[in-house]
């Protein structure tokens, strides 16, 4: 159990990185915009399965409720 | 006064493909779209979707989550428009030109809905030859785009935005808008720390909890204790600066906030634990307060998300002004940027354009629409000596005016300073959440009080450590919780269905409305001309009249021929004229027919009568020798408008009329549509001075317009509306901002408010009730620091809960 004396402050080390890495990339201008990348991940996916023809109206539709 | 058959019938079920607004009678527009005919509403949606169909892209209409906004001109205006942005001087004012010789720009862009656009604006752009990268900040509705200046101009890429139904403008950084940048960040890094910091402070503690049950060694106790610290700390001092700058200044001013308990919970908690840590004994609450930091934190985030975008797409009264204007130099006639103007020279305004300036007439006689100044419907008539205002639109002919000065002294500007004003003298209501916290943080203390005393008298050992167990086991996480989760799961819902919210407390305000103010022409109305009534003169029948006029009104391009537009004209006619400010001649069968003032078919028929007394916008129509009709065209209601009214009053508001126009027609509107109270003629202050009057007397007031001069009052009513249609400055002003045309929309959201107050009193009931049980329980010393950490974090699942119904 004493290697939690060692083991912890690495932790906490990577804790403090961790930080440090988020706050850089907020202040680069990463975190900027939040919908449009929630979007896009799911956008391209869809972009390339397109062609079945069955899911057009069903995801048109979907996408006019919400 | 208003025959159902003379209003304009929607069919309700078929709806623009485009924009989603419901398709006028007669209109039959269609793209073909995936192999379906989609159906278009005007000739603005169907170009835009046609380009965007063509262009490969229609994807994007299976990808958008929100309709597209109906592109303002029916049809794009030409590149020339942009041509001024090609002056290095002017485009210098957001590009700059980097190494190699390539040129980035800053775009503006209204009408960006949601992630979708972004995708068919940055697709598009790319597939442009020349551009070089093509980048679409949603959040600020911006565009940065970089292309090469030999082989594209910056005007192709702003009147390709405009094809796809966008608003370019340059993007000026302001300060706002950095700020608000900022701001973000700031808060997104608040967030970000106390997630993490949660994270890692949770981890100790399930030990710490579990060493409470099972048994612990101590120096394995005093160890995690100890690394919990610092990073508690870290949060408490990085995360949670907020809660306690705003305390405090709320309270130096004396007022309790939410804030304060928020404050003196974590503070408290936090140096309790402590001290704790450091001398080895009592309890500690580490996980608590940052996880009560961190949801807190998130909530707030979310919910000033849910109203801030879109913030900066509508801008200011100087945005709706052109930027280019047609000057006279050296005798030539050259396009130059609206801000170059120097007071005196003379400018062109072709028919159709906004006027860019306030300038005075040296020639050419013409109408204005001045309908968002003044709220009347029709055009003003103007001649040579006239002043024509900046932000008015030029309707019949081509003006030459001298320009009187630069934006700074237009009317237009000085509406823009009493918006400025009204927004500073806007009456806050208390925040529920506020009265609520300086009720609850009085009895805490009290409650707290009791107990230190009592167990001074018991136990003076315990005593500390039991009144502070009762200090964080009150935390009023649950209680702070109650409103931002309510409030944004509404504004979500409401945004889902249309209707952007705005305002910070808008939600609040109208739900306890209690007047609702309508404003008159593009609100109630259409703000388009319709035919109203029609007094045959000689013994021709209505229908062959109307075939008539709609026949000679094809030729025109005045905004009177739009209501004659959905007509079957009649066949026959040529050699059709138009002359200005007069009307319109035509033959038919070798007889001459005009139509147009009564002066005008004067001179063809000596004894045309004069014009009946009705309050109409009246046409005369004869041919040679014989008077034939009069025909009265008035602004047509939206269909909905009276079932709206109807429902508003059922649900106990009082419903006024608000109007600028001084016509007899707002007294027939109000009693057509069932209101009492209605204020006629009304400029832009008395609109502002009514509303704060009523608001004086205890009302709680709510604005429905859409034009320039209905910004003030919006910007000082406790909530306000911006209907379809409306200008950017009342869109800037409006709490909320409906993106269909529907007025049912009004109803809907004050409903959804009504909702929002009783999930709020639920929620607050249900965070009291805990409290309730817990404080006597902490009160008497039961309470573990796992159980407070338990309890905390289900009664804010639960509020949290409880306000997800409202996102239905």
């Amino acid at each position: 159990m004493d290697s939690l004396y060692l083991l912890i402050p690495i932790a906490l080390l990577f804790c403090v990185v961790a930080i440090k890495l988020l706050l850089w990339a907020i202040s680069s201008g990463q975190y900027d915009d939040l919908d449009k990348e929630a979007w896009r991940i799911l956008a391209e996916d869809e972009a390339a399965t397109s062609s079945h023809a069955g899911d057009k109206e069903t995801a048109s539709q979907a996408s006019k409720k919400t | 006064m208003y025959p159902a058959s003379d209003l304009q019938i929607l069919d309700e079920s078929r709806t623009c493909y485009h924009c989603g607004e419901p398709i006028p009678h007669g209109v039959d527009l269609s793209v073909t779209m995936g192999g379906a005919a989609r159906p278009m509403c005007c000739p603005g949606c169907r170009a835009v979707a046609s380009l965007i169909a063509e262009s490969g892209l229609e994807n994007f209409y299976r990808q958008r989550t929100v309709y597209n906004e109906r592109p303002l001109q029916p049809e794009p205006t030409a590149v020339e428009q942009y041509r001024v942005y090609d002056d290095p001087q002017l485009a210098a004012t957001f590009t700059t030109t980097d190494d190699n010789g390539l040129v980035n720009a800053s775009l503006l862009l209204g009408g960006i809905s949601c992630a979708a656009c972004t995708w068919l604006i940055e697709q598009s752009m790319a597939g442009l030859p020349g551009v070089t990268r093509a980048l679409v900040n949603l959040q600020q509705a911006r565009l940065d785009i970089q292309f090469d200046p030999e082989q594209r101009q910056l005007s192709d890429i702003f009147a390709r935005l405009e094809r796809l139904g966008y608003r370019p403008r340059p993007f000026q950084t302001s300060i706002a808008r950095q700020q608000s940048a900022a701001e973000y960040r700031t808060d997104l890094r608040r967030l970000a720390v106390a997630g993490l910091g949660m994270m890692q402070v949770g981890m100790f503690a399930i030990a710490l909890h579990a060493g409470d049950i099972q048994g612990i060694d101590a120096r394995y106790q005093a160890l995690l204790r100890w690394v919990s610290l610092p990073v508690a700390a870290f949060v408490v001092f990085y995360s949670a600066r907020p809660f306690f700058t705003s305390a405090w200044r709320h309270l130096k001013k004396g007022s309790l906030v939410m804030d304060l308990p928020v404050a003196l919970a974590i503070g408290l908690a936090f140096l309790a634990s402590a001290w704790a840590t450091i001398s080895g004994t009592g309890q500690v609450y580490f996980d608590s307060v940052v996880m009560f930091t961190f949801l807190l934190l998130l909530a707030r985030f979310l919910e000033r998300r849910v109203r801030q975008r879109q913030l900066f797409t509508w801008l200011d009264a100087e945005s709706s002004l052109p930027s280019a204007v047609v000057v006279r130099r050296d005798d030539q006639w050259i396009s130059v940027a609206r801000i170059a103007l120097r007071a005196g020279e003379t400018i062109m305004v072709k028919a159709g354009e906004t006027v860019p300036v306030d300038a005075q007439i040296c020639k050419g006689d013409s109408a204005v629409k001045e309908d968002t100044f003044s709220g009347e419907p029709l055009p003003r008539s103007v001649a040579a000596g006239d002043t024509i205002y900046a932000g008015t639109v030029n309707v019949e002919a081509a003006l030459q005016a001298r320009v009187l000065g630069d934006y700074r002294d237009s009317r237009l500007a000085a509406l823009q300073r009493s918006v400025d004003v009204a927004q500073t003298s806007k009456p806050r209501l208390a925040k529920l959440a506020d009265r609520m916290a300086s009720w609850f943080v009085g009895r805490l203390l009290l409650v707290t009080g009791a107990t230190a005393l009592v167990w001074l008298q018991l136990a003076p050992e315990k005593a500390f450590w039991i009144t502070l167990s009762v200090l964080v086991v009150s935390c009023p996480c649950a209680l702070a919780l109650a409103t931002p989760a309510a409030l944004t799961s509404a504004a979500s819902a409401l945004r889902s269905r249309g209707v952007i919210v705005r305002g910070e407390n808008a939600l609040e305000s109208l739900w306890g409305c209690t007047h609702l103010l309508f404003d008159k022409t593009g609100t109630l109305t259409q703000g388009n001309l319709a035919i109203a009534q029609v007094h045959p003169l000689g013994n021709i029948d209505r229908p062959a009249l109307l075939a008539l006029a709609a026949a000679l009104q094809h030729y025109s391009s005045h905004p009177v021929a739009k209501a004659f537009s959905s007509i079957q004209a009649a066949s026959g006619f040529d050699e059709v004229t138009y002359q200005v400010g007069a009307g319109l001649e035509g033959r038919c069968a070798r007889t001459l027919y005009r139509m147009g003032s009564a002066q005008y078919c004067r001179e063809l028929v000596p004894d045309f009568p004069a014009i009946p007394d009705d309050h109409f916008y009246w046409i005369g129509l004869c041919r040679d020798g014989a008077a034939l009709a009069w025909i009265g065209l008035d602004d047509s209601i939206r269909p909905e408008a009276g079932a709206v009214i109807n429902s508003a009053m059922r649900m106990g508001l009082q419903v006024e009329l608000l109007t600028g126009d001084s016509s007899s027609q707002g007294p027939l509107l109000a009693r057509a549509l069932g209101i009492e109270t209605v204020n006629c003629g009304q400029t832009p202050q008395q609109k502002m001075a009514h509303v704060q009057q009523l608001q004086e007397s205890g009302a709680v007031v709510a604005v429905v317009g859409d034009g320039l001069n209905d910004a003030p009052v919006l910007g000082i009513a406790d909530a306000s509306f911006a209907v379809a249609g409306a200008t950017d400055l009342a869109r800037s002003q409006a709490d909320f901002v409906i993106v269909g045309g529907d007025l049912h929309k009004i109803i809907e959201s004050v409903l959804k408010a009504r909702h929002c107050r009783l999930v709020v009193r639920q929620n607050f009931a249900w965070a009291l009730v805990y409290n309730l049980c817990a404080i006597p329980l902490a009160a008497m010393g039961f309470v573990q620091p796992w159980a407070a950490a338990i309890g905390m974090s289900l009664s804010s699942l639960l509020v949290v809960a409880n306000s997800l119904r409202l996102n239905r």
